[in-house]
C-alpha cells in the first residue's frame, strides 16, 4: 500500500513495493491523481524503498510534475538510489525538478 | 542460468506476452541472478531487459496474451547478450532512434534507455527483435 503524509498543501509518497514500472504504476497513477486533485501543492515523492523504475515510471514521475506544474505547484523526488540518480540524470530530469539522493 | 561451453551462463524462457509474465520472468532472474553479482550490474542487466520486454508485450504483442515472447540471456565472462524477440509487427526503429525525446513528455524513453545503457544495440530489420551487448568491464556509463 503506498503510504501519503499530508500536512495543510504538502504530500509526502512513498510507494508501495520495490519498484515502480510498468506493472505496478496504474496504482500509483490513480493515487497520484488523487493527490494532485485533493489540492496538494508541495509533492515529495519518496523512493527510499525503491531499487527499480523503468520508462514507465519515469514517465509517470514526469507526467506527475506535469500536473503539478500547471497547478503552480511543486515536485520534489528524493531518498533515490545512486543507480536511480544515476538514470534520472541519464533522462535530464532534474533540469525540471528537484532530485536528490539517500 | 543453465551452463554451456560457449557462454558461462545461459537462460532462455518464452513468455505469454503480459506484464505480470514479465514479473514473473523478473522473479526466476532475481533468484539465478545472485550468483553473478561479482560480475554484472543486476541494475543495469534488469534495466535493459525490463525496458526490451516491455516494449515487446506493450507495442510488439499489444498484451495479447496468446501472443509469445522470447527472451534469451547469455552470460560469458563480464560481457551479457540479451535477445528479445516477439511475433508482432515490428516498428521503424530507425525513425524511432533519429526522434529526440521530449524531456517533458511522458512516453518514448525505453529506447534511449537501451541505447544509453547497453555498449551495442541491434535491431532486426523488420525491428521484432532486438539483440544487445552489455561488456560490465567497460565501467560506468559516459
Amino acid at each position: 500500500m503506498t503510504l501519503v503524509t499530508r500536512e495543510d498543501n504538502k504530500a509526502v509518497v512513498q510507494p508501495s513495493g520495490d519498484t515502480i514500472v510498468a506493472a505496478t504504476i496504474p496504482e500509483l497513477r490513480l493515487k497520484m491523481r488523487d493527490i494532485v486533485g485533493e489540492g496538494v501543492r508541495d509533492l515529495v515523492i519518496d523512493l527510499s524503498g525503491i531499487r527499480m523504475v523503468d520508462s514507465s515510471g519515469i514517465g509517470l514521475l514526469i507526467a506527475t510534475y506535469n500536473s503539478m506544474r500547471k497547478l503552480g505547484g511543486q515536485l520534489a523526488v528524493v531518498n533515490a538510489s545512486n543507480e536511480l540518480l544515476e538514470l534520472f540524470r541519464s533522462m535530464r530530469m532534474h533540469q525540471h525538478f528537484s532530485v536528490t539522493g539517500n | 542460468m543453465n551452463q554451456n561451453a560457449r557462454f558461462d551462463c545461459e537462460l532462455h524462457r518464452s513468455l505469454a506476452a503480459t506484464i505480470e509474465a514479465v514479473e514473473d520472468f523478473f522473479v526466476e532472474f532475481h533468484e539465478r541472478s545472485q550468483a553473478m553479482k561479482e560480475r554484472i550490474n543486476c541494475f543495469e542487466a534488469e534495466l535493459l531487459i525490463r525496458e526490451a520486454l516491455t516494449n515487446a508485450v506493450l507495442h510488439g504483442c499489444g498484451e495479447d496474451p496468446r501472443k509469445q515472447v522470447g527472451c534469451s540471456l547469455r552470460l560469458r565472462g563480464k560481457r551479457l547478450l540479451i535477445a528479445v524477440a516477439d511475433a508482432g509487427e515490428g516498428f521503424d526503429w530507425r525513425a524511432a532512434r533519429a526522434k529526440s525525446a521530449d524531456t517533458l513528455g511522458c512516453s518514448g524513453r525505453g529506447l534511449e534507455i537501451l541505447y544509453r545503457y547497453a555498449d551495442q544495440v541491434r535491431f532486426s530489420d523488420k525491428g521484432n527483435l532486438v539483440t544487445m551487448i552489455k561488456d560490465f568491464d567497460r565501467g560506468k556509463l559516459s
